[in-house]
């Protein structure tokens, strides 16, 4: 719900990657295959993926419930409300976050007529209905929040000891997540699965403010937010990741509770659910548990997956946003979805042009001091349809964003004529090892990895997988890659400035 | 949210930094828990459930030495993982910097490392570090300066040898001075691009005064006023064993380990002169720069304000902190008075806080705020404000005095959570001074606090007439206007525009 980097969620999964190797951390490979046997799953009669990682380092387990709805299934005109539903499912359920539900729901209904009234008495200019409805609902409103307990289901996971209670969403997907003392793994088994068996979308207009304050903070008035909008509707016009996750501001303000309860319906549904549970728990214990508690759930076929036809771009495009601030340069480049066969590929040119301070991007630029920093990242805004790599730096003192494109394209015209040396590629090929051994010692690291690449791949297995992807990448790939992808006709530019510079 | 973090973020790059979900340091201790699995299991509500005991609080085993030469070492060991890593904290800090050069300190730290050593020159230590996946990384805040360090088990011997080079005899070349320099001059021309850059950067000016250590900012001019001289002369000030600690933790056994810093340490020479928190004796003491008054930053491109009000806070050794945390809990958090009325009930602000933030060694501050339209800025400020006067004036309610000891106390684990922990837990009580039951006395008192000691701390520690109140917003789009929050109307603009740069 308020996650800090909730409206540009990069997937970037923290520079996947694993093992067998033959250069350096080559024996890493026994410590992966050790924690892959910690890990076990099942699947409920209803559909619902459980994947479970036992770690007893500490006394304590991390969730994480991702569910297969991101931003990128709303419909236009309904842009935010996967993340209005996020929200909301912090409100409560029949029985949590209210005083009595019997005699909330009749007023939850009224206002979802009054606001429906409302907007019709607008539209035909019935200055004085409107007035009318308008005192009712603020009376109706004011009855409702009456009843409510605010926040209660929060407080009963801190109260408990939760820690880190919090969602986010993003293009791809909305995750829900926490960590507990070991011995509260039935008390998340009870709230997780009341949550979205019986959730109530209450507060429903007071939330609407607070998401608008947080359009505000996130993109109106955060220089990079505005440009980062007006950068993914040039580069990805008509294609569902072109759209803000947050949603503009007219689709919030028309947002109603029937909306979130379609996305609900549609979407929360088991087979689209997969909760990952890492830490100090029993695997068995866990699975009798969820089979009890998550069974609840009526199986119910979810809806198909989408399938995204982006009209082919022809030509470079570009958008210049004006703002009062120091310059920023960006590049998208139009990519393949995840599933395609060159995914390692394209992760390996960011990790080569950004990747630490021998990369060469930070060379050309930011040693050279032509930008302040510079990031590619091999995925956004989602990688489940097709997408951008995306390049963004910012101009040192006295630089121009031409002096940064001009060196840019040269760097990328090196990898699209040269091969890139081993000692180059064996580098980022360690470095990807490296990373994915760090965040096994994460429990809400892994927590939030394995349904991850379980929704999105079909395996969690695949987080292990990809190593091998990586380390078969050759230069020669790079090169191929690089030629396909640093075309004129898949590039979007960005410029963020003020307007006199 | 969660209940802290919204509050301040600053500068603009950390957008991205942020979605990248945080990687933890590795654990100890492989504690098996064969707990035999129930029956079967009937789904309930959770005001029926029942729960194994709380675990116990374990604390892995550390050993801590001296080296004759005064270096203070903690070692860790930790195999779950193929990894060795270590922190070195040193006696320094921006506050010890001359008031004409701020950003000496920051810059000594950057260029230590990027700079490259007298036998490892910049360019040859990064391709050596990258390719084993290693780091070594240094910085100088306010209070400390800190090294780290990170690398396979594999290259722990080799990288370590590297991190003690850096420390040892880092080169400060010219250039890469210049190069943190160009970086510094960068960050000033974007300090203005993030509005809650400029509102917690403003707010510290206030609070602690615009030239005080704790708030004073680096300029074009004080940059201009940095040699590498001075960088050199930083450095030998106060980078000596004896004036420092060194923690390593993970992968490593630790009798070799102790040999291994023996031999990269051991012939290291002492200084002579002042160290530890014998350096911190010549700080000024810390007073309330501005006591009251409403003040402006004026952005007209703004639609939301950025608010921060508060005044000078306390010190974290302070036996009334516990209490004072707990009224933390109690106005922050999902649940929290100020989340509950100002964004759920009232939907004036996504991040709303109230804050009594206490620094180890030197007073902090209390702070709330928020974001908000510009329009709902005074209501903002008056619910807030309507929330500190009740807390100060009314006792708090049994229910959230517990339910506030229960979230701290019930997740008191998470602070045991790795190995890392530990690790930094006892060297910061140590370079503090702090005993090393701290944490455990905190505990303590924070079960003995009652609803009467809530309330006598929030009477006696939250002092509406020394509120500072400051607004970063649009000022002709604030209706009604932030006059209105004063008795004397008057509203004190901030002129936050860069110098120039000198061509």
């Amino acid at each position: 719900m308020l996650a800090l980097g909730l409206l540009l969620v990069v997937i970037w999964t923290c520079a996947p990657a694993t093992a067998i190797a033959q250069t350096t951390g080559s024996n890493i490979q026994p410590y992966i295959e050790r924690v892959a046997r910690q890990i076990s799953e099942f699947t409920l009669a209803n559909g619902m993926k459980f994947i479970v990682m036992e770690r007893h380092q500490s006394p304590t387990v991390s969730f994480m419930t991702y569910v297969d709805v991101g931003s990128a299934y709303e419909q236009p005109g309904k842009t935010g409300a996967a993340h209005f539903l996020e929200h909301l499912a912090f409100k409560g359920t029949t029985r949590i976050g209210t005083q009595d539900y019997a005699a909330e729901k009749p007023l939850l209904d009224r206002l979802d007529q009054l606001f429906e009234q409302i907007k019709t008495a607008e539209a035909a200019g019935q200055t004085q209905q409107v007035a009318q409805l308008k005192q009712e609902f603020a009376q109706t409103r004011a009855a409702a929040a009456a009843l409510v307990k605010q926040n209660q289901y929060g407080q009963i996971v801190q109260q408990a000891g939760g820690v880190g209670l919090n969602a986010t969403t993003s293009a791809d997907a909305t995750r829900y997540f926490y960590s507990f003392p070991a011995n509260k793994l039935e008390l998340w088994m009870s709230l997780e699965s009341e949550r979205f068996t019986e959730p109530v979308f209450r507060e429903f207009f007071e939330e609407q403010d607070v998401i608008l304050e947080e359009r505000r903070m996130r993109t109106d008035n955060s220089p990079i937010g505005k440009l980062v909008e007006a950068f993914l509707e040039t580069a990805l016009p008509d294609h569902p990741y072109g759209r803000p996750v947050i949603g503009y501001e007219a689709d919030i303000r028309s947002l109603t509770r029937a909306d979130i309860q379609d996305l609900f319906d549609t979407y929360y549904t088991p087979d689209r659910i997969t909760i990952g549970i890492v830490g100090d728990v029993n695997a068995k214990q866990v699975k009798q548990m969820a089979e009890a508690y998550f069974g609840r759930y009526q199986a119910k076929s979810g809806a198909p997956n989408m399938v995204v036809t982006a009209p082919a771009q022809t030509e470079p495009r570009s958008v210049t946003v004006n703002m009062p601030t120091e310059p920023w340069y960006m590049e998208g480049y139009q990519r393949p979805d995840l599933t395609d066969p060159d995914h390692a590929v394209y992760q390996m040119i960011a990790s080569l042009l950004t990747g630490g301070r021998t990369s060469r991007l930070y060379r050309a630029l930011v040693q050279q001091q032509l930008a302040l920093n510079v990031n590619v990242s091999s995925s956004f805004p989602g990688d489940q349809f097709s997408n951008l790599v995306l390049l963004y730096a910012q101009t040192a003192p006295g630089q121009t964003i031409e002096a940064v494109a001009t060196v840019v394209a040269s760097e990328l015209n090196r990898l699209k004529t040269e091969p890139v040396s081993a000692t180059e590629l064996d580098q980022v090929k360690t470095q990807a090892r490296a990373s994915l051994l760090q965040t096994l010692a994460s429990n809400q690291g892994m927590a939030g990895l394995l349904p991850e690449y379980e929704a999105k791949t079909g395996s969690w297995r695949n987080l292990f997988a990809e190593l091998n992807a990586i380390e078969a990448v050759t230069a020669a790939d790079v090169q191929r890659v690089a030629n396909q992808l640093f075309q004129p006709q898949n590039l979007t530019v960005g410029k963020l400035m003020a307007a006199d510079s | 949210m969660a209940r802290i973090h919204c509050w301040r973020q600053g500068q603009p790059q950390k957008w991205l930094r942020y979605s990248v979900m945080a990687i933890l340091m590795s654990l100890l201790i492989v504690i098996g828990f064969g707990r035999a699995p129930a029956l079967a299991v009937t789904p309930r509500h959770y005001t029926e459930l029942q729960f194994p005991p709380a675990p116990e609080v374990k604390i892995p085993p550390y050993t801590r030495f001296e080296l004759s030469n005064g270096l203070k070492v903690y070692l860790v060991e930790d195999h779950e993982l193929p990894l060795v890593s270590g922190v070195a904290t040193v006696y320094t800090g921006d506050r010890l910097e001359p008031a004409d050069k701020v950003g000496l300190a920051s810059i000594v730290g950057q260029v230590m490392r990027i700079g490259g050593t007298t036998q490892h020159p910049a360019e040859v230590m990064n391709q050596f570090l990258e390719q084993r996946a290693a780091s070594i990384e240094i910085g100088i805040n306010t209070t400390a300066g800190s090294g780290g360090f990170s690398a396979l088990t594999e290259d722990a011997e080799e990288v370590m040898g590297l991190f003690a080079e850096v420390l040892r005899q880092p080169a400060f070349p010219e250039e890469w001075l210049e190069f943190s320099k160009n970086q510094w001059r960068g960050s000033i021309a974007r300090r203005n691009d993030s509005p809650d850059g400029i509102a917690s950067r403003e707010f510290q000016k206030l609070i602690y005064g615009a030239d005080s250590p704790y708030a004073r900012t680096v300029e074009y001019t004080t940059l201009d006023n940095i040699s590498r001289t001075d960088v050199v002369n930083f450095y030998r000030q106060y980078f000596y064993p004896n004036n420092m600690q060194l923690g390593i933790l993970g992968d490593f056994d630790t009798q070799a380990m102790r040999a291994l810093i023996e031999d990269l340490f051991g012939d290291w020479q002492p200084t002579t002169s002042p160290v530890g928190r014998d350096l911190w004796k010549s700080l000024p003491s810390v007073q309330q720069a501005k006591t009251g008054g409403v003040f402006l930053v004026d952005q007209p491109q703004l639609s939301q304000s950025t608010v921060q009000l508060g005044h000078l806070g306390g010190k974290l050794d302070h036996p009334d902190n516990a209490a004072l945390s707990i009224m933390n809990e109690v106005l922050n958090g999902l649940g929290g008075r100020l989340v509950n009325e100002v964004r759920s009930r009232q939907g004036l602000a996504y991040s709303v806080y109230a804050l009594w933030a206490p620094q180890f060694d030197y007073p902090g501050v209390f702070v709330a705020g928020g974001q908000t339209r510009s329009d709902a800025t005074v209501p903002l400020i008056q619910a807030t404000l309507t929330e500190l006067e009740k807390i100060r004036t009314a006792p708090i309610t049994e229910a959230e005095l517990a339910r506030a000891k229960d979230s701290v106390l019930n997740a008191f684990i998470f602070n045991f959570a790795t190995p890392f922990q530990t690790l930094s837990r006892v060297m910061r009580y140590d370079y503090y001074g702090y005993p090393q039951d701290f944490i455990f006395q905190y505990q303590k008192r924070l079960e003995a606090t009652t609803v009467a000691d809530v309330q006598r701390v929030a009477q006696t520690y939250l002092q509406p007439e020394k509120l500072v109140t400051l607004v970063v917003g649009n000022a002709s789009a604030i209706k009604p206007p932030l006059s209105d929050l004063t008795p004397d109307a008057k509203v004190t603009k901030i002129d936050v525009s860069i110098p120039n740069v000198k061509s």
